[in-house]
């Protein structure tokens, strides 16, 4: 089985949960004999030496430059769509292309040979035109590359998806990490996004959804009939190193740890803290993360009058993440929307209980955490006391909550989505 | 002739409201009334009212020849006064038709007996002051929380003045043995015990209605032939099952009232058999064997073990916070912090913090609570942390 898969990110640069979900799901399915050819827009040289090999292709002259990078096992392929060299190229040739790949006609462009596009990857202003630029790219590799089965992750790849598909008429299947609606909420919606969504698992011939609270989402926000949507819950890379407790404060810390955005409920935490605080003044409380509502969070804890025990630390990365859990008492996902959510996981893995909100999709899989609907701040609040002040439960969490996260295996994971491309291609 | 002991259990627990750490030391109302009073009236409606009135019925009909018994933990008690008095008058009435026995018990279908005598002997005297003030008798009978004995517990309630002591027929205390027979506690050879016959009660109590079942639908004749496939040499069968049988966990649709009626019909106007209660096994003066019960054992699922209760870390934290509070129950005042202590100590209590049966829990699922065994966990130690504030002060 070959898969051209096609992403945004991989660690380690990565702005969150997806980049670590495409490592785990390439991962999963070379341990199933899955060849996979990974196209991403900026790969840096540096995506997980420890299993890839790196290959470089000379060939700059029609393709992309090519360099592919081989697990152990030789199953993962990089193919880095990024050059120097590479000129700059219209939407107005995006859209040339398009109408041809409509047309059922493809034919080169007359500038062929030397187009290219430099791809700034990650997320910035020019989004919308690399995820065009993206969609050419496919189109061009689809002709060159042998696979059976296209796989796209995520909206700004379901173009490249589906223009591949066009290009070679193999299946194509896309994966849903997060929709407009958990990122935006309900009034909220780029209706630009929400479309070049819709259109991505219309076009599928499968959509994998990160959890059936996604599942459902894909089938009734935007209308795909639910034969073809799958669940397929992420899982967890074995830690590889043990993370120290190591704290510097008496006190008991509480740690928030995501992006601080209106998705991921931050306004949540701080009035559960202010809450916990009124009866309980010795507890620290940690928001670990970046993003748009920073100012508000900041300004709402300063107006709560509980600076002195709230704590900001920024977006944190690699270690930093495991020092904090090493500190941490309890790990709070208020998450208003998260179709998955892999940090809980993390956490339990480092022995830190975790209380999480039921609307994510993590809570599907956990048997040994705190599951609490995001607006029930008493409930919130009321359960990282009780694991803050009952011995008990904290060490009950501690033990088992790894034990239930060890079961979590992208093994598994990759087991599944090859059953579905075997449905796909027969 | 075979005696055939019928044996119904009603215990009804206080449940708790959802009572947060910020209400600790301010608020004192730890249960929830809506549910108790739902949850009461329900039951009374659709089992205890109608099932009272088939055995006063079947009394009348079949007179003296008609006999079973009852353990009615006084939390249940409680609630029949408080939200359903009519139950109370229809179990006296059954008493005074002479057909049922009503036996010892806890008074909050508590596990007491599982820390030490004193709080156990409080729960059986509290119950046994309730059962005179409410239906004057003074069982000689006794049937523990769950069916939960021990060589040791038997040794308590014979001092308490129990003579026979209803319990479980457990496989791994009784080994060859037949549960048909007669026992004795080996250090009080005085105190009989009757045992359930397990796989013949949850016949009845589970797989009635279940149509996975290959011997469903069970009749009355067939549950017969059951009974008579038992050695001929035995002398008794003792069925124990929980009274929300009838009418709640098979409700009346599924014909559980009528399998009932004509079962005891047949069983009355039998030549094999004959129906009696604790009492009158006592009165037959069989001669018993010992049987050695070092460990507790219980009615529970498969294990017959009291892991349902005290099986997790979380259970057992619960279990030693609850208990290690009885020094301050003996010095405190307050009537209803006390009152509340022991209701606390309720057997369902500690189920809801169960994560053996991890995802589905068991077969109380029905009448679930939290959303999770730590949420059980997290309000469960809220109310005991109020509670030993109270009983300080």
């Amino acid at each position: 089985m070959k898969v051209l898969m096609f992403g945004w990110e991989f660690p380690p640069h990565i702005a969150g949960g997806l980049g670590t979900a495409c490592y785990g799901i390439t991962k999963g399915l070379a341990k199933n004999n899955v060849d996979v050819t990974f196209v991403m827009p900026n790969a840096f040289g540096d995506e997980d030496q420890s299993n890839i090999r790196i290959l470089n292709a000379s060939d700059i002259e029609i393709d992309p430059r090519f360099s592919e990078f081989y697990n152990q096992t030789q199953n993962i392929s990089f193919i880095e769509v990024n050059s120097k060299l590479v000129p700059y190229v219209g939407l107005d040739d995006y859209f040339n292309v398009i109408n041809q790949l409509k047309s059922g006609h493809f034919e080169e462009t007359k500038s062929a040979g030397k187009r290219r596009y430099k791809f700034a990857g990650g997320y910035g202003g020019s989004l919308m035109e690399e995820v065009a630029h993206f969609a050419v790219i496919a189109a061009e590799l689809a002709k060159n590359e042998t696979f059976d089965v296209i796989h796209a992750h995520d909206w700004h790849t379901y173009r490249a998806g589906i223009a591949a598909k066009k290009v070679s008429g193999k299946p194509l299947a896309v994966h849903i990490h997060a929709t407009e609606f958990d990122r935006s909420g309900e009034h909220n919606l780029n209706t630009v996004v929400y479309e070049i969504e819709r259109e991505g698992m219309a076009a599928a011939d499968a959509v994998f959804a990160v959890s059936d609270l996604t599942r459902n989402i894909v089938i009734n926000k935007y209308g795909i009939d639910p034969a073809k949507v799958h669940t397929v819950h992420n899982a967890l890379e074995p830690n590889t190193k043990e993370t120290k407790r190591k704290k510097a404060v008496q006190e008991k810390i509480v740690t928030f740890l995501g992006r601080v955005t209106f998705q991921k409920g931050p306004e949540y935490f701080v009035e559960m803290a202010r809450k916990i605080l009124e009866y309980h003044p010795n507890v620290r409380f940690v928001l670990a993360g970046d993003g748009d509502l920073m100012t508000n969070t900041i300004e709402r804890v300063a107006e709560l009058g509980i600076s002195d025990r709230f704590h900001f630390t920024g977006f944190l990365r690699g270690d930093d993440i495991n020092k904090m859990f090493g500190m941490s008492d309890v790990y709070v996902m208020p998450s208003i929307s998260e179709p998955f959510g892999i940090s809980p996981l993390e956490a339990m893995q480092a022995h830190v209980p975790v209380v999480i909100s039921k609307q994510s999709g993590v809570s599907e899989v956990l048997q040994y955490a705190i599951k609490v609907d995001f607006w029930d701040i008493d409930a919130m609040a009321d359960a990282i006391h009780g694991i803050l002040n009952y011995p008990a439960l904290a060490k009950f969490f501690a033990e088992k909550g790894a034990e239930d996260v060890h079961n979590l295996k992208w093994e598994k994971v990759g087991k599944q989505i090859l059953a579905h491309y075997n449905q796909l291609v027969t | 002739m075979q005696t055939i002991c019928f044996h119904f259990q009603l215990s009804q627990l206080y449940r708790l409201r959802t009572y947060r750490f910020f209400d600790i030391n301010e608020k004192h109302d730890y249960f929830d009334d809506f549910q108790n009073q739902y949850i009461t009236t329900r039951l009374a409606e659709r089992c205890y009212l109608p099932a009272n009135q088939m055995l006063l019925e079947l009394s009348e009909e079949l007179g003296d020849k008609m006999k079973c018994s009852f353990s009615i933990a006084g939390s249940s008690l409680e609630l029949f006064r408080k939200y359903r008095p009519e139950v109370i008058h229809s179990f006296q009435k059954l008493l005074n038709s002479n057909v049922v026995e009503i036996v010892g018990n806890t008074y909050a279908h508590s596990l007491a007996s599982l820390y030490n005598k004193s709080t156990f002997l409080e729960q059986v005297d509290r119950q046994k002051r309730l059962l005179k003030e409410i239906f004057d008798i003074e069982p000689i009978a006794f049937c523990n929380t769950e069916e939960i004995y021990s060589d040791e517990i038997g040794e308590w309630l014979y001092e308490d003045g129990y003579k026979i002591v209803l319990t479980e027929g457990a496989k791994h205390i009784l080994g060859w043995k037949n549960p048909g027979y007669l026992y004795c506690n080996p250090y009080q050879p005085d105190l009989q015990l009757m045992l359930r016959n397990f796989s013949l009660s949850e016949d009845i109590e589970y797989r009635f209605s279940s149509r996975s079942w290959d011997q469903f639908p069970l009749t009355a004749e067939k549950f017969m032939d059951f009974l008579k496939t038992t050695p001929q040499d035995v002398p008794m069968i003792n069925i124990i099952i929980d009274y929300e049988t009838i009418g709640e966990f098979h409700t009346a649709e599924t014909g559980i009232f009528d399998f009932f009626k004509s079962l005891f019909r047949m069983l009355a106007n039998s030549t094999d058999f004959r129906l009696v209660s604790p009492s009158d096994v006592l009165a037959m003066n069989m001669k018993p064997a010992t049987l050695h019960v070092p460990w507790p054992i219980s009615s529970s699922s498969d294990e017959k073990d009291v892991s349902e209760w005290i099986g997790n870390e979380l259970q057992e934290e619960a279990f030693k916070q609850l208990f290690k509070l009885e020094e301050y129950y003996a010095a405190s005042k307050n009537e209803e912090a006390k009152k509340a202590w022991l209701h606390l100590q309720g057997a369902d209590h500690f189920n809801y913090m169960a994560t053996r049966w991890f995802p589905n829990q068991s077969v109380k699922k029905n009448f679930e609570v939290y959303s999770s065994p730590y949420q059980a966990f997290i309000n469960f130690m809220n109310v005991v942390n109020d509670i030993e504030l109270q009983l300080k002060k």
